[in-house]
């Protein structure tokens, strides 16, 4: 099993009051799953995906990465993790903007302790996976919103990661470009890659083969999408 | 990798706050460039001195007549002779060069021009002492001085002020208090020493000027000519035993006569800059202290303004250390770059300053190297805190941050 939470919890003290963000999750993902997670604003997608995501530790509950339990873990562990196992794609792209993309691919290398030479190689490689061979020396500000978010999914992908979490990657994009992304997406589960897609639209949830609905913190329904 | 990575994002940071920057790191600057100047000032100051002592050639030492005190009440004064300075030039175990001279004021008249002239009565060895060049015939002999003879050698400025020239002089009479002398030379230019112009005045062998200008035997100074290599100390205990002797001073008895060492003068005047270069040292510190505050505050704002930005390269995995390292790097550089830009604007003031002094320029490295360590620890020191703000800031938290 890939990923395997028990009870997940999450608070968030809010001045005097707690705020319960996830109560009690229970998951369990295999490898190369297409899963969709879905659920009204403030339900707690985020923060689930954070704590799969090793950017956060739960309040309680355990969780397993890869059959290592990581909810115990420092913050350089989890920094290390985050850079070899995960990648992560954001609604709002989140480039430096003073980069180039091929620069932007390269970070996680470098965190990485890649040599130079490598890292160049393996980002052209992945910039050329998504379509972006000739837009390497290219700012996100000469960018479209397309290739910014394509630029984003290849930095997220350059060090193979087990997982690709992506939170709302087609929020800030036209329906055109969305769905554009989303074929992106299903070709790279199709090789083997694992996603996880954090979306509140049915359109994009539809192209998953997993759909999970939290609500509240909680599961509300987890089903098999056999549509396509 | 990751270092370059930290350089380069440090570059871009500070390039794309560029007036932000400039005006954080200014009082870097300012400090880098007081210290820088006043340093290479006195270097330079230094320089020059080192010049115009080696100018007066050996380095010379001055006896005085003196009044000479018992219990506080003065009593008599042992004038300084020509005996003396004999007494000294017989002595010959220090290589030293004994100038006496005596001097005074004394009507000059060279046809219809009148002047008040500077006379000194010279030995041969004197222009020697004070390293005085002929321009043109030659100076006195020890025959001439011992003939008494009624030779004369002008400084260079004398026969501007008789109204003719060196030319019309040379080979000439000239009056002396109504005596006629013979001009058989004219110096060169030597230029004022501060309290005294040589160009002005007029040299005659020490026994004509003692018997027939003054009328004495006493001395106004000794000057004695010692090689920079001499124990000053040595000679002048030699010098004292000699004297006391010759004026019958018993134990216990004070000096009537005073020994200067014109290179204390210089010496004095290297402790007064080191004095002064310390007080600016200090003041530039404080600058310097002054701006890695103003360098933690931006930094402290940096941080702040980059909290996605952190979030977001937590995300992608670098650590605690990886992210203190970029911040880190970013307030040493910034501090580097403020100490450089100082140095520059210190060097071209202190070209300006010495090109008005005709010095010559002198900058020691340990200075520059100096201020440049100092400015990098200001930044590493006043950059810790900013740095460790970010490093330990929670990237789910930073990723939301707006
Ligand atoms: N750092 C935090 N401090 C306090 N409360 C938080 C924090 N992060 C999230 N929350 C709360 O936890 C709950 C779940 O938030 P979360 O961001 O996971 O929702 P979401 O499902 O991703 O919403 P959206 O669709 O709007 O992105 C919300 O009530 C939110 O206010
Ligand atoms: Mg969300």
């Amino acid at each position: 099993m890939l990923i395997s939470t028990q009870n997940l919890e999450k608070k968030y003290q809010v001045g005097s009051e707690t705020v319960v963000a996830l109560k009690g999750i229970n998951l369990s993902v295999k490898k190369g799953e297409f899963l969709s997670i879905m659920g009204p604003s403030g339900s707690g997608k985020t923060t689930l995906m954070n704590i799969i995501g090793c950017l956060d530790s739960p309040s309680s509950g355990s969780y397993m990465l890869n059959n290592k339990t990581v909810s115990d873990l420092s913050d350089d562990e989890l920094a290390k993790i985050r850079n070899s196992e995960i990648g992560f794609v954001f609604q709002s792209f989140h480039l430096l903007a003073r980069n180039t993309a091929l620069d932007n691919v390269m970070l996680p290398l470098k965190y990485a302790g890649k040599q130079k030479a490598e890292a160049i190689t393996l980002a052209k490689d992945v910039l050329g996976q998504v379509g972006l061979s000739d837009r390497c020396s290219h700012s996100p500000s000469e960018l479209s919103g397309g290739q910014q978010q394509r630029v984003a999914i290849a930095r997220a992908l350059v060090n193979k990661p087990s997982i690709l979490f992506a939170d709302e990657p087609t929020g800030n994009l036209d329906s055109k470009t969305g769905s554009e992304i989303m074929k992106l997406f299903k070709k790279l589960n199709e090789e083997g890659q694992t996603i996880i897609l954090i979306t509140h639209e049915d359109e994009i949830a539809k192209k998953s083969k997993r759909v999970i609905t939290i609500m509240d913190g909680l599961i509300e329904s987890d089903v098999e999408n056999n549509d396509e | 990798m990751l270092v370059e990575e930290s350089i380069k994002s440090a570059i871009s940071s500070i390039k794309t706050n560029g007036v932000r920057s400039f005006l954080t790191a200014l009082a870097i600057i300012i400090g880098t460039a007081a210290v820088i100047t006043v340093i290479g000032i006195g270097s330079s100051a230094e320089k020059a001195l080192e010049a115009s002592i080696d100018d007066l050639g050996p380095r010379t030492l001055s006896i005085f007549p003196s009044q000479r005190k018992r219990g506080g009440i003065s009593s008599g004064y042992n004038p300084l002779v020509i005996k003396d300075a004999e007494a000294l030039a017989k002595n010959k175990e220090h290589d030293w060069m004994i100038a006496p001279a005596m001097s005074g004021n004394r009507q000059v008249k060279f046809n219809n021009s009148n002047i008040s002239g500077d006379i000194n009565g010279y030995l041969p060895i004197n222009f020697k002492v004070r390293g005085f060049d002929i321009g043109q015939g030659r100076i006195f002999t020890e025959k001439e001085n011992l003939g008494r003879k009624k030779v004369i050698v002008l400084g260079s400025k004398v026969p501007g002020e008789l109204k003719t020239s060196a030319n019309q002089l040379l080979n000439k009479d000239i009056l002396v208090a109504g005596t006629s002398y013979k001009v058989i030379g004219i110096l060169k230019e030597e230029g004022s020493t501060g309290w005294q112009n040589p160009d002005d005045d007029l040299y005659v062998p020490l026994l004509t000027a003692s018997q027939r200008i003054f009328g004495t035997d006493r001395l106004g100074w000794i000057n004695v000519g010692i090689s920079n290599d001499t124990n000053v100390d040595y000679v002048m205990m030699t010098i004292e035993e000699i004297l006391r002797q010759k004026h019958d001073i018993g134990p216990g008895g004070d000096n009537d006569f005073r020994i200067n060492d014109w290179s204390q003068y210089s010496d004095l005047r290297r402790q007064a800059t080191g004095i002064f270069t310390a007080l600016i040292a200090g003041i530039a510190g404080i600058s310097l202290i002054v701006g890695g505050i103003g360098v933690m505050n931006i930094m402290l704002v940096s941080v702040t303004e980059r909290t996605r930005e952190i979030g977001l390269r937590k995300a992608l995995g670098a650590t605690q250390k990886s992210i203190m390292m970029q911040f880190i790097i970013e307030a040493v550089l910034l501090c580097i770059l403020g100490g450089i830009l100082g140095i520059i604007i210190a060097t071209s003031l202190l070209f300006l300053f010495i090109s008005i002094n005709d010095w010559v320029f002198s900058m020691p490295l340990s200075a520059i190297i100096g201020s440049i360590t100092f400015s990098a620890l200001v930044g590493l020191f006043f950059g810790i805190w900013p740095a460790r703000r970010a490093a330990k800031l929670d990237p789910a938290v930073s990723l939301r941050y707006e």
